[in-house]
Formats: C-alpha cells, structure tokens, sequence
C-alpha cells in the first residue's frame, strides 16, 4: 500500500496527459487547479482496468478534488462560490506551491 | 471495428411504433420506465459483464448515435438501437437474423 | 417458470404483459437479448437474476435511508461516515447482485448531505453512473448528454429548468461521478414535518431530491407531480 502523496487541503493540478489510451479523468479538469478535499481508497487505475487487469493492474490512491466553478469556465454564469468536486489518480496529479 | 454511419432499416422501421421525439426540455423527458426498457438496461449490463459491449463504450454510442442517425427516436430508445446498430456492426448477426428473430417473438407474444 | 428461462427463447416476465398491443420496442429488446444468449454472450439465467435485482431496486432505498437519518441523528452519522455499511441497516447490499456488486454499480457509496450553505448535485459527464441499489434505474433525462454536458458548466440553468431556483448565498456543488464512488444527495428536511414518523417522511424524498434537482416539501410526494404542477 503506497502512501498517499497528497493530503486534504493541498492545492493540486491536474496533468495534461496524452490519452490514446481509455482513461476517466475529464478533459475539462486536466491543466486545472483545485484543493484535494477527500482520500479515496486505493483502486486499479481505469487506464488498467480497461485491459481486463482488475487482478494485476497498478493500483494507486484517489482523492476527492474541489474545483471553483469559475477555474473550470472563465464564462461561468453562475456565482463565484459554487464549486465541482470529481474523483482522481494520483498520477494525474502534479503539487502546486501555494 | 468501423461504425455504420447509416441507420439499419430494421431499426428504422420501429419508429412509427413510438413516435418521433418531441421533448422540448430535460423535465419533459421523464417517464416511468416500461418492462422492455428496464429488461433492455439489464442486457446491457450482461453485455458489459461479458466483455462485449462495455457500459462506458456503450454509452459514447449512444450518445453519437442517439444525436445523429437515429435522432428521431425518444431517448428512452436509445440503449437498445445502439447495441442493436453495434451488434450488428460488429457482425454478431445480421440484419436479416434480427428480422428473423423479431418475426418469430413477435409471433409468439401475440399469440399470447 | 424458472424453466422458460433455461432454454433462452421463452421470457417468462412477458406471460404478466397484459396490454393488447406488443410494441415493437418489446420485440426489439427481447429479439436481441435472445440472439445475444443463442451466441452464448451470456445466459439466461444470467439475465434473470440481474432482472430481479434490478426490479427489486428503486428510489423507495434512497428515501428510506434519507427519513432515517432525519429521524436519528445516530443513523445519519453513521451513514454519512460509511454509506455502505449503513446501507446494511435497511436491508441494502451494494454486493448485490454478483457479489461484488454490478459493472457499473461498484461498491464505494457515499451520502452528500445538503446544509443551508450548500446545495449538491450529481450527475455522471462520462457515461451515466447512478446509485442504483439506492435509487433504482436513472431516470431517461440523466443519461442525456443534454444534462451531462450541462449540468457541470451550467448548473443554476439545468436546476432552474427543473424549477430550483436557489438563493445567492448558497453553494452549488456538483459531483461528477467519474471513478468508483456512487453518490446520493441527502437533502433537508423541510419545515411542516414535525412530528412526522419514517413512513411519512420516505414519502417526500423523492428521486430528484436525492439527485439533487429538486427539494422535498412536506405537501409533495412524487416528481411527476412536480411536472403536472409545471404544465399547468
């Protein structure tokens, strides 16, 4: 069991990965920065997971991100305090410094 | 593994059945689910357990083709003409067996 | 009857249709279902006990969990820490069907619980995920692209269409179910139900409010209520 590299509170961004391959990281999160506001349990990554490798793929932690609304659309017509929450792998993730 | 970019005249032909799409709203398009429809999310979940048809991949088919080719059709109509299309596609039958097979259940539930 | 089921070309549930017309959807669905067992894609008898899992689950789950944890601080806590497990508590396994649970269910089930700040909502961009083992089958509008797309960038308009207009100084939180976890919304619990027994209060906690789309109200008892109140 790896330890988790983030903790509740760290500011995160999501990596502009290429994805030739299945992956569930949405297109509209990727180069985003949000807070990490959950631990998630340690899963096989969906990039895995789609090869039929539930029993031998990579495992790794996942963590509930919380994004500003208006850090997702520069024309979001809402208010400046909703928020959007999604799942990630920690692979996906890159430290920003607060 | 190529998707036919036309509709399969045996699909087509189940549109004057339910009628053409009319929703105009998201709230519009609510309704009880009928037996077939709920029978139709459970063989979708059987082809997903199999190795066939994943949910995931099933439901990007359904969203292209729901929005092209078979745009006249409610949306609850969507899951079963796509894995239908799909199926077909990916020559698991024919179209011909797909009529076939329909003459014959619908035979039987008539005859009910 | 377990019978008509083995030998893939009889669907015992179809002998209790009693309308007059066979629709061509209801040909359709059950055409290719058999087509896909003669392939030996899977059996019937796998088809049936999904069928019966799947009927036996509904938003009637969600509510019961809901007036629960409003009648029992205890419960509630115990279901915002571990949804699973506290699901046990009203008779609802996530493991169901298969023992490890559906494709498309998995196990990782958590309650948001709105508050006077924050108002939540769920909704699946990627494909359509749902609590079904506490919600049942998602209804046709939240599989839509429509909702899917939308309700992520534009989530006040989606709500307003669904007639929730919330205040400014409210929160909106979406969650986009991308990965494992399921989620249902917990909503409040409106004024007028004082005094009210579980019974009485499952009956307000419809479907949508535990999307998210919707808020209870003690003088409203279904969704598609709402919708006739709308068209008139």
């Amino acid at each position: 069991m790896a330890r988790p590299k983030f903790q509740v509170g760290d500011t995160v961004r999501i990596k502009d990965r290429t994805t030739l391959f299945h992956t569930r990281t949405q297109k509209f999160i990727r180069k985003r920065v949000g807070t990490i506001v959950e631990h998630r349990p340690e899963w096989v990554i969906p990039e895995d997971e789609a090869w039929d490798r539930m029993e031998t793929g990579r495992k790794e932690p996942f963590y509930v991100i919380r994004f500003k609304q208006t850090e997702l659309w520069p024309d979001y017509t809402g208010l400046a305090h909703d928020t959007l929450e999604t799942e990630a792998s920690e692979s996906w993730l890159e430290a920003v410094k607060g | 593994m190529s998707e036919q970019a036309r509709p399969y005249p045996v699909l087509m032909e189940t549109l004057d059945d339910i009628g053409e799409r009319t929703d105009t709203t998201l709230r519009c398009i609510d309704h009880e689910p009928e037996v077939w429809e709920s029978r139709m999310q459970t063989t979708c979940e059987c082809l997903s357990k199999a190795g066939i048809l994943d949910n995931l991949e099933r439901r990007h088919a359904e969203d292209r083709l729901g929005e092209s080719i078979y745009k006249r059709f409610p949306v609850q109509t969507r899951s079963v003409l796509t894995v239908a299309h799909t199926l077909m596609d990916r020559g698991l039958f024919t179209e011909q067996a797909l009529r076939d097979k329909m003459s014959s259940v619908r035979a039987r539930l008539e005859e009910k | 009857m377990a019978k008509h089921h083995g030998d893939g070309h009889h669907d015992g549930h179809n002998a209790f249709d009693v309308s007059s017309k066979v629709s061509e959807f209801e040909i359709l669905e059950l055409a290719v279902r058999e087509l896909a067992i003669e392939k030996g894609i899977f059996s019937a008898e796998d088809h049936r006990r999904f069928a019966e899992w799947a009927e036996g689950v509904g938003p009637h789950g969600g509510s019961k969990l809901v007036a629960k944890a409003w009648s029992d601080p205890a419960f509630k806590q115990r279901l915002l820490e571990n949804g699973t497990e506290a699901c046990k508590e009203v008779g609802i396994d996530w493991l169901q069907p298969t023992g490890v649970g559906t494709p498309s269910d998995y196990t990782f089930f958590y309650v948001l619980e709105n508050t006077p700040q924050v108002h939540n909502v769920i909704v699946c961009t990627l494909c359509s995920c749902y609590p079904r083992p506490v919600l049942g089958m998602s209804p046709d509008w939240y599989r839509t692209p429509s909702y899917r797309r939308r309700m992520v960038r534009r989530p006040r308009e989606v709500l307003a269409e669904f007639g929730l207009h919330l205040p400014a100084d409210v929160e909106v939180r979406v969650h986009d179910s991308n990965q494992k976890s399921r989620f249902m919304v917990m909503p409040m619990r409106p004024e007028g139900t004082e005094g009210w027994s579980e019974e009485q209060l499952a009956r307000i906690v419809t479907r949508d409010t535990m999307i998210g789309v919707a808020l209870p109200r003690a003088d409203r008892t279904s969704d598609a209520g709402s919708l006739a109140e709308q068209a008139r």
